[in-house]
């Protein structure tokens, strides 16, 4: 120790001899007498004038007695507006509004001083020296002046300048002249070329150059001062610095040295630099101290370095002043440095708050708060940790009370000092997070003292604070606190009030373990403290446990097999009663005997009048809980710590709801439950959200409640017993049928799923309905009755349009699990469908599902089960063909004979089950109602030979057990299919008659037949309606051919001389099937006989067949009757041909045997012939020609298409008209006519007219037409005809119809190059 | 000793939590948990303030607590490993070291076929090879 003291004093030795000045009766005091009690009067008396001065100081030294005048004018400019200084980087920097203080030199406070006191506290000492003078005559000047201020200036250690009041008035010019000289000569004494030391002040001039002369001169003076000081101090310190792990190293002496530095930047406004003096002064402490728990500062290895250098050495803590227990760390004055010294070092209690202290008002200077906030938080967890060290010897909870006063203190300050928006967002966040994390920390100190007095009950056993006191260790005194002698009476009460509080039952009838909030058990840790007093006790085996694990947290924890010990004993013996033990100091303390000591030890440890009033009843500390919780909240919601924020809320809603503000407190359990659910923390969803649904219970509000009960189903099964998810669907269902005013929509997503089923999705055709069979998941515990189900389908391709909602019949009973509901499908949109929404209505509910499950609910907590299946449940085809009725037949039919007509009904895909067929025969056509329709299976792959085939099976399979033919009965225009025919194609076959009153004409080369392709069609409306409910209807119109079975050609084959003429009469067949000509016979128009025979051909040619398509002739002899009957008594203007015959065919291939022809009821021999009539016209020959037309010859080179030729014709008179009737009236005119075909030739002129020709025989006239010929080929030219004269008298040449050949146009040159 | 194990998908939906204490206070983990959330939702979102470089999956101390810490770990994947501890002096080294046996466990687990990504992690095995790694470190 004497050593230690020694090299104090050396220190100071060292520092006096350089700056050579004399200790003076320092050096007398004997080293060993500089003691502790020393130290402390260096450090009072460092403090004292440390407070003392907060500035700098300039020095006046009044030679001419000139400051009472100017004064003033120099307070007046003050601070300094810039002042450039260098920091101990050597760096300038800016300082504005810099304070300077002017002292005389004759000020007691400048001259009492001892010299080697001005050392030691430097920086209270002179920056500057500025010299007033005053003189206004030369001589004066250089004879006493001058010396005197040599004397003045010739210490090189002050920095100093000289200031010259002229006096002189403006209008003295004599004065001012002299003042000037003086001035001059001042200056050139005094000033260097180096540096200009002296300025000039004149006092009734105008002078606005002074002052700033004068500030820049201080400054000079100041940063050359203060460089010179700081210099030192730094070397000083670096000494020390390299002496630190010396053992005669004494802090004291460092921290002086170090804190006057801080303290030369703090009064020279260099504040960063003052800090970080006080940062390495921490730094220093911190590392040279024998700390056994590593500190933030300082690693470990310099900790145990320290440790071993100083052997046996340790600081005493402190904390044992009264009020020790309110954190000082923001008032560096709060205590006198003499007292935070003990035993020659700092008390690390004090000294850190200290130094601290001074840090915070530094940063408060330098405006960053946040950063007070920041250390702050650090200091007080890591100075928690040093107390924790040493609380066996600290009052009891002094910890405890020291972080909450601490917290609250570093809240105060910094929110007082912190504005919104001056610093960087990210910064201000940050801030608001350490705030609320004060706030907590707080908080949490707070409830521990609230425990230990014994309103624990009164702490909501939530998540949140289970977390935070279970996990920190109960304070351990040396001693538990033992019961005051005359506290029984509140004994009684506090014991009153644990066995009044009973502990809340949940909601829900929900039971649950409450969290722990002690991190053991609070009766044994106090019950041992105590006892380890006594000897013999059992409880010594757990002071030899070492402390750390003990705090752990987990004690209570039946892990280690001394815990379980542990629990058996102490645990009897606190059920046990009192009257066991003998000694009242050996009976264990009961719970409420704890409170209330710990009240009584606390009421002696805190010294805050408030503080022990938030403790004083469960009222106030409510209230102050409350408003840390609020406090902690409010900064987190401002910071990026959201959830922190919002589980704080939690803890407010739990206060509201104990004081009935339920509004308040669903609002926030609300927030809480979102943020759980959002993020699917089930666990403490489970937790928060029984209080939701009783706040809102009690707040009537049914659709909130009643979603809460939902929701809470839809937790994880595992979390709720099934007794209380019973529970709540009670309550959902009883909710749901009491007399609710609206009906409340709810959705049920989490709760109720559905899927399509499995497989392929459902496939229909257009309009047709169906079932749709649904999985329904029910997540409710019980079965549960709906009143409706109807599910929505959502066509995939049109999203705007919403869904058709399909309805479950009547009331659907939801068993728990897997459900399959089928509903009535009515007929769709084309398109495919997915599952669109569930709803339903229980009671009053109305509920909605949007939450489609893949297995079943229990993936409730799977991300995808949300999202829509792509796969379509429904799909409706576009309308098709379904179906397809077609005529079986395209050639010609037997005209008015009975034939089958083919319909084939094919089935595309579909099947025709049940379907009704109406048959509607257009005009001409008849159905032959006495027989049945045939219906027999169609082969469609085989062609006409299996058709062939099909027909012969109709024959013989009648009643066939195949069933794949049967005979129908039109019944109302309609048919029935039947049941075997429903997806095979089939072949109908309809007994039908065309009618046609028209007689079948023959044709000639003179007037050939005109084809008239209308003449045989007949329709068939058929209209099919099949599905399921016959929604589909399928039309057509299928159209049959009908045709005569021969057409017939006449010419004249040949002219025999006895005028017998042979008629050749071709046949030619237009029926698909062999025709057998069994006869043919001639009626014969008038004017023409039978030749030899009797009208018929030779018989023996007879039966003549005609196969399909080809012709026949038969020959015919006729003469031309001379004698012509008058005209009038005609019978016959035509002759007619009959042909009897019969027809072989195939109904499938074409015409056939008439239906009651092939009837097999009717005998063979009965059978009715077929007759074919057809009409042949004979023209006789021009007898008696009166007038004859001939066709001139046209132009040798031909006629071309689109080439414009003459048409001429001849028209001669070949005898007179005599009385002739039909030229009665102008003999001299003729009426002709051109007939064109329009579609051959165009014709310009007259068309039609008279032309004039003589009566007289012989005489002629040219009828000439213009004729654009328009196709190509062997065409009928235009023909002249003479309507006014008989046919009889017109000869024609040619005399029969001829044929032109038109060529085709020429190749049209206009595109086209020439090649040569 | 380590009182819970945590995984936490990059939606901050809990896939596998596993507590450690005998006591039946598993719920307050579960909170210490979720609430460590925000701080690593503060270093992800502001890398620049953290100022620890995003490369490296650890992510350290996230809480300067006084009676426990909690240590996390953010996977490529975005999901987040957490730990508490209630030791409280504990080399970052160690912790280091356990994550990334714990790493290589969940990649294990979720590499099972059977396993479906962002659903909660049930494997058997898992759970066993997380109390083995939770066992072999004491951080004291």
């Amino acid at each position: 120790m004497a050593s230690n003291e020694d090299g104090v004093f050396d220190r100071w030795e060292v520092i006096n001899r350089k700056i050579k000045i004399d200790l003076g009766s320092y050096q007398k005091i004997p080293s060993s007498a500089i003691s502790t009690a020393q130290m402390a009067n260096y450090l009072a008396q460092f403090q004292t004038i440390k407070n003392s001065c907060d500035r700098i100081v300039a020095a006046v030294e009044d030679v001419s007695d000139l400051w009472p005048t100017v004064k003033e004018l120099f307070e007046q400019h003050q601070p300094l507006k810039r002042a450039v200084l260098t920091n101990k980087t050597r760096n300038p920097v800016l300082v504005e509004n810099l304070p300077v203080e002017f002292i005389l030199t004759t000020d007691a406070r400048l001259r009492s001083r001892f010299p080697h006191e001005q050392y030691l506290y430097w920086f209270r000492e002179p920056y500057a020296t500025i010299v007033l003078v005053t003189c206004e005559d030369l001589d004066e000047f250089k004879n006493i002046l001058k010396p005197r201020l040599k004397l003045i200036v010739q210490n090189d250690e002050k920095e100093w300048f000289i200031v010259f009041v002229s006096k002189a008035h403006p209008s003295n010019d004599q004065a001012t002249k002299n003042a000037k000289k003086v001035y001059a000569k001042l200056e050139v004494d005094f000033s260097s070329k180096k540096r200009e030391r002296c300025c000039k002040l004149d006092i009734h001039g105008p002078d606005a150059n002074f002052w700033e002369d004068l500030e820049l001169k201080i400054t000079e003076c100041i940063r050359n001062t203060l460089e010179r000081r700081v210099q030192f101090y730094e070397d000083e310190i670096r000494k020390l610095t390299e002496q630190r792990f010396m053992p005669i190293w004494n802090f004291c002496n460092f921290f002086i040295l170090k804190e006057s530095l801080a303290f030369i930047f703090e009064i020279a406004h260099l504040h960063e630099d003052a800090l970080r003096e006080y940062d390495e002064l921490e730094l220093c402490y911190l590392e040279t101290g024998s700390f056994p728990t590593p500190v933030s500062l300082s690693s470990i290895s310099v900790a145990l370095t320290i440790h071993v250098n100083m052997p046996g050495k340790q600081r005493e803590f402190g904390g044992f002043d009264s009020e020790d227990d309110q954190a000082a760390l923001l008032k560096p004055g709060s205590k006198p440095l003499t007292q935070m010294v003990h035993d020659d070092s700092f008390r690390e209690f004090d000294f850190r708050q200290y130094l601290f202290a001074c840090q915070s008002r530094l940063l408060f200077k330098l405006n960053r708060p946040f950063e007070v906030s920041s250390r702050g938080y650090s200091f007080v967890i890591s100075f928690a940790k040093a107390l924790t060290f040493h609380e066996s010897v600290l009052p009891f909870c002094l910890r405890e009370v020291w972080v909450l006063t601490a917290c609250l203190a570093l809240l105060d300050a910094t929110a007082s000092h912190h504005h919104d928006g001056v610093v960087a967002p990210d910064i201000e966040k940050e801030f608001y997070r350490l705030q609320g994390d004060l706030y907590s920390l707080s908080r949490l100190k707070f409830m521990r003292l609230g425990y230990l007095i014994g309103y624990g009950t009164d702490i909501e056993k939530s998540p949140l604070n289970s977390a935070c006191l279970s996990m920190l260790p109960w304070p351990k005194p040396a001693v538990w606190p033992s019961l005051p002698p005359d506290a029984s009476s509140e004994v009684l009460e506090k014991e009153k009030t644990l066995l009044q509080a009973t502990s809340r039952t949940k909601h829900f009838g929900i039971q649950r373990k409450p969290l722990p909030l002690e991190p053991s058990v609070l009766l044994r840790v106090a019950n041992r403290r105590r006892a380890s007093l006594s000897t013999g006790n059992i409880s010594e085996i757990f002071d030899g446990r070492p402390g750390f694990t003990e705090g752990s947290g987990l004690e209570a924890s039946p892990r280690t097999p001394s815990s379980l010990k542990v629990q058996a004993a102490p645990m009897s013996r606190t059920n046990s009663s009192p009257g066991n033990f003998e000694s009242p100091l050996d009976r264990p303390m009961r719970l409420a005997e704890i409170f209330v000591a710990a009240e009584h030890a606390l009421r002696l440890t805190i010294s805050d009048h408030d503080l022990l009033k938030t403790l004083s009843s469960v009222q106030d500390f409510e209230h102050k809980y409350l408003n840390l919780t609020k406090g902690a909240a409010e900064n987190y919601h401002r910071s990026w710590w959201k959830r922190h924020g919002v589980v704080l809320d939690g803890e407010i809603a739990a206060v509201c709801f104990k004081h009935g503000k339920y509004d308040l407190a669903a609002n926030s359990y609300e927030k809480v439950c979102a943020l759980y659910a959002g993020e699917r923390w089930q666990d403490l969803l489970a937790e928060v959200l029984p209080n939701l649904a009783e706040c809102q219970k009690i707040l009537n509000d049914q659709a909130g409640y009643m979603s809460s009960c939902v929701r809470l189903l839809s937790l994880d099964k595992s979390l709720f017993s099934s007794k209380e998810r019973q529970a709540f669907q009670s309550e959902v269902v009883n909710i749901a049928h009491s007399e609710m005013k609206n009906p409340v929509p709810l959705d049920v997503s989490s709760l109720i799923t559905f899927s399509g089923n499995t497989g392929p999705p459902l496939q229909l055709s257009d309009g047709d309905p169906g079932n749709l069979s649904v999985t329904v998941w029910s997540g409710f515990p019980d079965d549960i009755t709906l009143d409706s189900l109807s599910l929505t389908l959502v066509a995939t391709n049109n999203t705007d349009e919403g869904g058709q909602a399909l309805k479950s019949s009547a009331a659907t009973v939801l068993k728990p699990g897997r459900n399959t509901i089928t509903f009535d499908l009515p007929p769709q949109k084309p398109g495919s469908y997915v599952l669109g929404v569930v709803t339903g209505q229980i009671g009053r509910l109305r509920f909605r599902s949007h939450s489609f499950s893949k297995g079943g609910p229990g993936e409730t907590d799977d991300f995808m089960s949300y999202e829509k299946p792509t796969r379509p449940i429904l799909k409706v085809a576009k309308p098709r063909a379904l179906v397809d009725l077609s005529a079986a037949v395209s050639s010609a039919l037997l005209i008015n004979e009975a034939q089958w007509i083919g319909v084939i009904v094919r089935p595309i895909n579909y099947s025709l089950k049940g379907a009704i067929l109406h048959i509607d025969t257009g005009p001409g056509l008849k159905i032959e109602d006495s027989y049945g329709i045939e219906m027999e299976s169609y082969m469609e792959t085989d062609c006409d030979a299996g058709a062939t085939k099909a027909e012969v099976s109709v024959e013989d399979s009648h009643v066939s057990p195949k069933r794949d033919s049967e005979v129908l009965n039109l019944c109302e225009g309609k048919i029935v299919f039947s049941e075997w025919a429903s997806n095979v194609s089939s072949i109908l076959w309809v007994p039908v008659r065309a009618l046609s009153e028209k007689l079948a004409r023959g044709s000639s080369s003179v007037t050939p037949l005109k084809q008239d392709i209308l003449e045989g069609m007949r329709t068939v409306a058929l209209k099919l309606e099949f599905g399921v409910h016959h929604n589909q209807i399928f039309e057509r119109t299928i159209a049959a051919h009908f045709t005569d079975p021969f057409d017939v050609t006449t010419r004249v084959a040949n002219k025999c001389n006895d005028g017998t003429l042979v008629l050749q009469v071709m046949l030619h067949s237009l029926v698909k099937a062999n025709l057998i000509v069994l006869d043919a016979w001639l009626d014969l128009q008038d004017g023409f006989v039978h030749g030899k025979s009797d009208g018929r051909p030779t018989s023996t040619f007879f039966p003549l067949v005609v196969s399909p398509g080809s012709r026949a002739a038969v020959v015919f002899s006729i003469s031309i009757e001379k004698t012509m009957p008058s005209g009038k008594d005609l019978q016959l203007p035509e002759s007619i041909l009959n042909i009897k015959y019969e027809i072989h065919g195939d109904r499938a291939a074409g015409a056939h045997n008439p239906v009651d022809a092939a009837d097999h009821s009717v005998a063979d021999a009965e059978r009715r012939d077929l007759v074919f009539k057809s009409a042949i016209v004979l023209q006789r020959p021009v007898l008696d020609p009166c007038l004859t037309v001939g066709f001139l010859p046209l132009p040798s080179d031909g006629l071309r298409v689109g080439k414009l030729i003459t048409m001429q014709w001849r028209v001669e008179r070949l005898k007179e008209l005599k009385g002739s009737e039909s030229v009665e009236k102008q003999h001299d005119e003729v009426l002709y006519e051109v007939n064109a075909n329009s579609e051959n030739w165009m014709i310009a002129g007259r068309k039609r007219g008279y032309v004039s020709l003589s009566e007289e025989q012989g005489s002629r006239v040219v009828i000439s037409i213009l004729c654009v010929p328009l196709v190509a080929g062997y065409v009928r030219p235009p023909q002249l005809g003479l309507p006014n004269v008989e046919e009889a008298n017109v000869s024609s040449n040619p005399p029969g119809p001829h044929l032109v050949c038109v060529l085709p146009p020429l190749l049209s040159s206009s595109y086209c190059v020439p090649v040569k | 000793m380590i009182v819970c194990v945590a995984v936490v998908g990059h939606q901050n939906n809990p896939l596998y939590i596993q507590s450690f204490t005998e006591a039946e206070d598993a719920l307050k983990l579960h909170h210490i948990v979720h609430c460590s959330l925000d701080v690593i939702d503060e270093r992800v979102n502001n890398p620049s303030k953290s100022g620890t470089t995003m490369n490296e999956a650890f992510l350290g101390l996230l809480y300067p607590a006084l009676n426990y810490k909690v240590y996390g770990y953010l996977t490529n994947t975005k999901v987040k490993f957490i730990m508490v501890t209630s030791d409280l002096d504990v080399r970052d080294t160690d912790v280091r070291s356990f994550f990334r046996k714990f790493h290589a466990a969940y990649v294990d687990a979720v590499s099972n076929p059977f396993h479906v990504p962002g659903k909660k992690i049930t494997s058997r095995t898992f759970s066993e090879s997380v109390t083995n790694i939770v066992s072999s470190y004491s951080f004291n």
